[in-house]
């Protein structure tokens, strides 16, 4: 067959590999894509997402919870909330599901290199921030001091915890866990009760030269901006991981408006600076 | 550009001879009285002096519903469409601008397959328009963003190639054409009044007037329907008994709540909130192609309001107040 370029609709065949409950909404899936997509999925920048096809159901925007491993497997976490989620988390090992992508613009990697990093992730936030994090630490050397804050509703919601933990205890990055509030106390430790932002509030750091991701549930941008806005990191160096409803994932079907932006093709990821202005942003 | 003068009473072997490049299209009236572009089967169906189509001719482009793809056993695959030859004719120049701005969406970065496939199988004939109260584009004489255009003169029309298949057209229909005196300045015989490009500003105003439309709006949806440069579609799939299924694309509107609604939250609840969200992206444009106005002035989405919204009130006040 001749090279064509290969219509931008058209998934790329998948097979669901394994899944792991995380909690009673999230599990975390290991898909395998079919050879051919590899060469495109390998181009994935954290913070880009691909479209996920649950045959029967449709498609929806995830970002990865890592980069492709060697074998090109892709790691999605993803929490079950409406039609499509529900029933991908209904398949069993060996499903076959579509993939297209990477779509959307990512961190800024090269610019946010030398410079410390602080990820803060709300709830479900952690997924895409992950993969940031993971290219941080095989990067370690190229970066400048690595934080995450990561606050969930309460401790058994917590995603990832011991991964977290296990690499926190390699010294290579500062970890700072917050719950809501903590019905249980059995055991749990090193985990502050409150908000995210109080996490902030009392820490100290480098906010000129600092990159701050963040990732949450909407209602904790507009706090978090402001506070980091005002321990003294520039609105051009906070990025924001928005999450719209997308069909195309290309800049066609305009669900994914913001202001005169598209989230999937000028986003996900926006700096604070860029939002300022449009009404609807966050 | 060359140019030929097409007798009236040559207008139907002119018919005939477009018919060698396609499927003819063109204006006609249903039996239920609404215009409409739908083959021309014979010469005395076409309403060549016509005033707006009520769906603009988008359809031959994005159809109202269109299969993306099939799936089966695990694999996805392109529908082997393969859309006919059509000859539109009498197009007027805002619907060729309207075109044009659709194929700066669809044909730009990541091309759209289905779109360019219709894209490359249509021809264009455009001709003049006299304008009505409705109308407000810029140039209802342009000859740009078709294949070959007919300027209306007193007893026939000046044929224009404009591309290379409009050449082709010339070539095909030589006989047709007789000697006249062709005037020089075609544009001076159809002036055009337009709206000037919008500040994107205009759209978090407080200007009252936007509530005053907001409070009459009802959310039809109609005005978007109804114009050429509206594109916004919604994707859905549809399981078949056997297993596999198809997913398919069907136009959607921003009039409509659920267009702005994320994880159980809306960014554009109110009636408000979306005809700003319209206002936008018609006159100030959106990702790639911010700045450029896709309203082409052709009058349709006040001709079908049912409450009389008619955004000129909002420009020319606003436009005024805004500049500098
Ligand atoms: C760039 C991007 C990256 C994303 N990454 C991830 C990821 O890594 N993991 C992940 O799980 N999700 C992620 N999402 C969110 C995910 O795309 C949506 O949850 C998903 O599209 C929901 O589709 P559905 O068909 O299952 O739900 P729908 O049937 O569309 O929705 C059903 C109901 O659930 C509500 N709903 C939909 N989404 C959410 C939500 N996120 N939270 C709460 N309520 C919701 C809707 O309002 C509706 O009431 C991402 C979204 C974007 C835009
Ligand atoms: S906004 Fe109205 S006048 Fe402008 S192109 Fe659309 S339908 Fe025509
Ligand atoms: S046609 Fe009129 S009433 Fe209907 S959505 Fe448009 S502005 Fe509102
Ligand atoms: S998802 Fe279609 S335009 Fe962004």
């Amino acid at each position: 067959m001749s090279e064509r370029v290969r219509d931008m609709h058209l998934p790329f065949a998948a097979r669901l590999l394994e899944r792991h409950e995380l909690t009673e909404d999230t599990a975390l899936f290991r898909i395998a894509p079919e050879e051919a997509a590899l060469p495109q999925l390998s181009r994935f920048v954290p913070g880009q997402f691909v479209q996920i096809s649950v045959p029967g159901a449709g498609e929806v925007p995830i970002s990865p919870a890592d980069l492709p491993g060697g074998d090109g497997a892709l790691e999605l976490c993803v929490r079950r909330v409406g039609h499509v989620t529900e029933l991908l988390h209904q398949q069993l090992p060996g499903a076959p599901l579509g993939i297209r992508g990477p779509f959307g613009n990512g961190f800024p990697m090269e610019e946010m290199s030398d410079h410390p990093v602080l990820l803060l992730a709300g709830g479900l936030g952690i997924a895409p921030l992950r993969s940031l994090l993971m290219h941080l630490l095989r990067h370690r050397d190229r970066f400048g001091e690595i934080t995450l804050m990561y606050g969930a509703r309460q401790p058994k919601l917590m995603l990832f915890r011991e991964e977290m933990a296990a690499l926190a205890a390699r010294g290579e990055m500062r970890l700072y866990l917050t719950v809501d509030f903590a019905p249980e106390t059995n055991g749990i430790q090193s985990c502050a009760v409150g908000l995210l932002p109080d996490l902030l509030k009392g820490f100290r750091f480098d906010a000129p030269a600092t990159y701050a991701a963040v990732c949450g549930p909407p209602p904790l941008y507009r706090c978090l901006i402001a506070d980091l806005e005002q321990a003294g990191v520039a609105p051009g160096r906070i990025m924001l991981s928005l999450e719209r409803r997308m069909r195309c994932g290309v800049g066609r079907c305009c669900h994914c408006a913001i202001g005169q932006k598209l989230c999937c093709v000028d986003g996900p990821v926006f700096r604070a600076g860029e939002l300022k202005d449009i009404p609807e942003a966050l | 550009m060359e140019k030929s003068f097409l007798e009236a009473t040559q207008l139907s072997s002119f018919l005939e001879t477009l018919r060698l490049f396609g499927e003819l299209h063109g204006p006609t009236v249903t039996d239920a009285g609404v215009t409409t572009f739908a083959p021309i089967a014979a010469p005395s169906q076409l309403r060549i002096d016509y005033r707006r189509t009520q769906i603009p001719p988008k359809k031959y482009l994005l159809p109202f519903r269109e299969q993306l793809l099939s799936y089966r056993e695990g694999r996805y695959a392109e529908p082997a469409e393969a859309p006919p030859a059509i000859v539109l004719f009498a197009l007027h120049p805002c619907d060729l601008a309207g075109i044009a701005y659709l194929d700066l969406v669809f044909l730009g970065e990541n091309t759209d397959p289905g779109y360019a496939a219709r894209r490359a199988r249509l021809t264009l004939v455009g001709i003049s328009c006299e304008p009505d109260d409705f109308c407000f584009c810029s140039a209802p004489n342009s000859e740009a963003n078709c294949d070959a255009f007919l300027t209306t003169i007193k007893g026939g029309y000046i044929f224009s190639a404009v591309t290379a298949r409009g050449e082709e057209i010339a070539a095909a229909a030589a006989d047709l054409f007789s000697a006249a005196d062709v005037p020089q300045s075609l544009a001076a015989l159809h002036p055009g009044t337009g709206v000037a490009p919008q500040d994107p500003e205009l759209r978090f105003s407080d200007n009252p007037l936007w509530q005053k439309f907001a409070d009459t709006c009802v959310s039809c949806g109609a005005c978007s329907v109804c114009c050429p440069t509206c594109y916004c579609f919604d994707v859905r799939e549809y399981p078949a008994l056997n297993g596999g299924g198809v997913r398919i694309r069907e136009w959607d509107n921003c009039f409509f709540a659920s267009h702005g609604e994320v994880a159980g939250a809306n960014f554009r609840p109110t009636r408000l909130d979306r005809l700003r969200y319209r206002f936008l992206h018609k006159y100030c444009g959106f990702t790639p192609l911010q700045g450029i106005t896709s309203c082409v002035g052709c009058g349709r989405c006040k001709a079908v309001c049912p409450v009389g919204i008619d955004l000129r009130e909002l420009f020319s006040v606003a436009g005024g107040e805004m500049s500098p």
